[in-house]
């Protein structure tokens, strides 16, 4: 039996420097079985677990590995003839219960095609004929790797470069300019992050009424319990305030940045720069801050805009509170006129999730 | 409501249905009929089937769970407080455990877009920004890099806040569920910040989560280069894949929001970011229509977790043990008192197990119940000598709508019967 083609070093070396698709598969392979782990075990010594053991896969009838309690479906599968070989089992991992219907593997299958190429590819290192002919597939790979490693990386530990910067440990590598690019993307209050871009309320209200009133209400009002966005001025001392971009956030930056980022909830970082803008105008203009359709937000004029509540954030001042700032031992008899009286009960308001239960009959009650 | 909701609800009722039939009046029942049996008690005098028939062999779980006998023992949600399962919250069933650690499986959850999957092989931790050289890790870097072992609670800044208008929640796993305490691995962000070298200028790190809600928030250095960890294991294991797997931000005693998970950029500036995390969310509105921001720190606070709502007194008057949690973020736990009387006398609690800094400290009280009313409260006290507030201190000083940071004194109402209830009281 084969044991794992590659592990350590040169595994390492392979992972660190691009290598042509084609060279890697078995390397890939090894990484896409991570999904199958839980269920499958291959290699020495493999047993069957959830699902049956893969070993000594290809030619073999499916449904019939000793001892493993296959679905009736998969019994039937291979009686009928099915037995796996690069292409059912390309078919089968692909759609698992459209292959095999009523197959009992619990898995979705795998939605990329150099996936389940991968894994077939890596699943064919540990089948004891596959490997006869693999002579020729080993040698494919450590050819790759002898490429590889002769391309770029020695694999030698000793003779591995160390990075170059002034880090004490020598670790990672230097971010590419394109990379910080891909993931900086955070706008601070003074500007600072902002892309070139603009766009307009009407262009806004499109946009919003496609990708945002569903939860957040045509009018930033809210559907159901999703965030309510606009309205509530002037409510921040009352019972229930309602604390949205125009009644209680500081800075506009936030907006901008927070929808770039997070929003539409489920489809983040699928509108551009331009819409984010736009979206950003309308939401002003919901919470009466712009009152023109025609306005048009950009990072030219971003800054000029102010939010009505920013002057209101205080910072922490905790610790001046009278019960902190008074240090004295705590009072350990007769602290409160006897009897202490109940003021309020849970029971009154309760909200607790199986309360039904507790009213239908509870000893608590 | 979602078919997972209804689930973990007909879980929560069975479970309550079964511990009230185990109630006083169960134990009762059990007692007259253990008298009336003179011969004794069946599952002594008579062979059992565990006692005579060979269990699972070693392979039946590869990676075991609790006993079948512990299928209560679970994280529940309230659905009605949020819109969305997969930006919400559930809560640790702190009335079932005892000890200072959680089992990782019992750690609550509070995401803002789900939990993200992420191959460790495809995860990178970017540093960006004032620095000198901006650095890609990957996690056989991170992994390469010295590592500590700490033990830290993680409480969310809105743990108790749907307490702040008065007594709702029936059950210490509703009212203080948001707080763990786990051992973690992890590298001091001290030394990632230095292999990149920060700059002079630079006050603030920005750390963002690789989730689809890019978790950010703004951290000052200083806490940053002091007991930060970015870590990778809880309790030993692979951090689990709701606590930010592969990788995640531990900023011990501060707001649990901070702690981002799926870790994957750390930015160095001059400014705070102001981050809808720190604007729109974490920040404390007062009753004069101020609000406070950058309230970092979690407050000296303790709760009794049993007996509580959902852990009644089953066992009649006699000895009987009150047992309960207290942490600050300011270090460790000084003291901590009981009172049986809803406040006006107080006897000190035994503090028992390791009292670490930044972690949940496991505190008793045993005592001869008589079977009469009680209001059991609790009251911390931390090494910095800050001591818990009551809950109306807390509302003279910032009025209702705070929403986080309540770590007010908790009442427990026992009852005659040995049913709990949440209440407040003068
Ligand atoms: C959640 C568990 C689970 C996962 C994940 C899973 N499988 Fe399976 N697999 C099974 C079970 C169970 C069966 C048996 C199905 C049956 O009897 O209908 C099976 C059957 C198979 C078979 C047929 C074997 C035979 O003996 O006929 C193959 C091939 C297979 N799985 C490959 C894979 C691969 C490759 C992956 C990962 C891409 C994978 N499986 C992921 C559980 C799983
Ligand atoms: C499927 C429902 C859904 C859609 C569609 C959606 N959102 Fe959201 N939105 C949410 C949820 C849920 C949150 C809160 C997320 C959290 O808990 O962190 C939110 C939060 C927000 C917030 C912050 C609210 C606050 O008070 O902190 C803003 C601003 C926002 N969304 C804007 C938008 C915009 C603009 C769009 C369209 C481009 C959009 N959303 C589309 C569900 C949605």
């Amino acid at each position: 039996m084969l044991k794992f083609l590659k592990s350590g070093l040169l595994a390492t070396a392979v992972l660190a420097v691009p290598v042509a698709a084609h060279a890697a598969d078995v390397a890939d392979g090894e990484k896409v079985f991570r999904k199958c782990a839980a269920c499958h075990s291959v290699g020495e010594g493999a047993k069957s677990r959830v699902g049956p053991h893969l070993n000594d896969l290809f030619g073999r009838q499916a449904g019939t590995v000793d001892g493993f309690k296959y679905s009736a479906a998969m019994v039937a599968a291979g009686e009928s003839g099915i037995s796996w070989d690069e292409q059912t089992l390309t078919q089968y991992l692909v759609k698992p219960r459209d292959f095999v219907k009523g197959s009992r593997m619990a898995f979705a299958g795998l939605r990329k095609s150099a996936d389940v190429a991968n894994v077939i590819e890596y699943l064919k290192t540990f089948d004891e004929k596959m490997a006869s002919s693999l002579g020729s597939a080993e040698a494919e790979m450590e050819e790759a790797e002898v490429e590889t490693a002769m391309a770029d990386k020695p694999a030698l530990a000793a003779d591995m470069p160390l990075p170059e910067h002034d880090g004490a440990f020598k670790l990672g590598r230097a971010a590419t300019e394109d990379e910080v690019a891909a993931w900086d993307m955070d706008i601070r209050p003074d500007g600072v992050g902002l892309p070139v871009g603009s766009g307009t309320v009407a262009d806004g209200e499109v946009l919003y009424t496609d990708n945002c009133a569903v939860c957040h209400g045509d009018f930033g009002e809210a559907v159901g319990r999703w965030p309510v966005l606009a309205g509530g001025q002037d409510t921040l001392t009352d019972d229930r305030p309602e604390k949205t971009i125009g009644s209680y956030w500081p800075y506009l930056s936030t907006v901008y940045d927070y929808v770039r980022r997070a929003m539409p909830f489920g489809n983040a970082r699928s509108l551009s720069d331009d819409d984010v803008y736009a979206i950003t105008a309308y939401l002003l203009y919901l919470n009466d801050i712009v009152e023109d359709e025609e306005f048009e937000l950009s990072n030219e004029n971003f800054t000029d805009i102010h939010l009505p509540n920013e002057e209101n954030f205080i910072p922490d001042d905790r610790e001046q509170e009278a019960h902190y700032a008074d240090k004295s031992e705590p009072c350990m008899t007769d602290c409160k006129p006897d009897p202490v009286g109940i003021t309020m009960r849970a029971r009154v308001l309760d909200v607790t999730p199986d309360s039904e239960e507790e009213n239908t009959g509870g000893a608590i009650d | 409501m979602s078919k997972k909701t209804k689930e973990t609800m007909d879980g929560a009722a069975a479970s309550r249905r079964r511990f009230l039939q185990a109630g006083i009046a169960g134990g009762a029942a059990l007692a007259t009929a253990g008298a009336a049996r003179a011969a004794g008690d069946p599952v002594i005098t008579e062979v059992q089937d565990w006692n005579r028939y060979l269990g699972d062999g070693v392979d039946a779980a590869p990676y075991g769970m609790p006993s079948e006998f512990e299928s209560h023992v679970v994280r529940r949600d309230v659905p009605w407080l949020t819109a969305d399962p997969v930006s919400s919250i559930n809560f640790t069933p702190l009335h079932e455990l005892d000890g200072i650690i959680t089992p990782n499986g019992l750690c609550f959850e509070r995401h803002h877009g789900g939990t993200a999957i992420i191959d460790p092989a495809d995860h990178r931790l970017m540093i960006n920004g004032l620095v000198d050289t901006p650095l890609v890790f990957t996690m056989q870097d991170l992994m390469r890099f010295p590592r500590e072992n700490r033990v830290y609670f993680l409480e969310c800044a809105a743990n108790s806040g749907m307490e702040w208008r008065g007594a709702q929640l029936n059950g210490c796993q509703f009212t203080h569920g948001m707080v763990h305490c786990v051992v973690y691995t992890g590298v001091p962000l001290k030394y990632l910040l230095e292999e990149a070298g920060v700059k002079t200028s630079g006050k603030w790190v920005l750390a963002e989560g690789a989730d689809a809600a890019a978790m950010t928030r703004s951290i000052p250095i200083e806490k940053a280069l002091d007991d930060c960890l970015v870590a990778f294991k809880m309790n030993g294991e692979a951090l689990r894949a709701e606590q930010g797997y592969p990788v995640r931000l531990v900023v011990p005693g501060w707001e649990g929001n901070m702690w981002v998970k799926w870790l994957r950029r750390l930015e160095v500036g001059d400014e705070p970011w102001a981050q809808r995390e720190e604007t729109s969310k974490y920040t404390d509105l007062l009753a004069n229509g101020k609000a406070r921001r950058h309230t970092w720190l979690m407050d000296v606070k303790s709760v009794i977790t049993t007996p509580s709502p959902q852990a009644p007194i089953t066992h009649g008057r006699g000895q009987t043990v009150i047992s309960g949690l207290a942490w600050s973020g300011n270090g460790r736990i000084k003291r901590v008192d009981v009172s049986l009387d809803g406040g006006r006398n107080w006897h000190e609690a035994r503090v028992d197990g390791p009292s670490l800094s930044k972690a949940l400290h496991r505190f008793y009280y045993d005592f001869q119940w008589d079977g009469s009313d009680m209001l059991i409260q609790s009251r911390a006290m931390d090494e910095a000598g800050f001591i818990q507030p009551t809950k109306n201190e807390l509302r003279a000083a910032r009025g209702e709508n705070s929403i986080y940071h309540n770590n007010g004194i908790q009442t427990w109402h026992v009852k005659a019967d040995g049913a709990v209830e949440n209440v407040e009281v003068s």
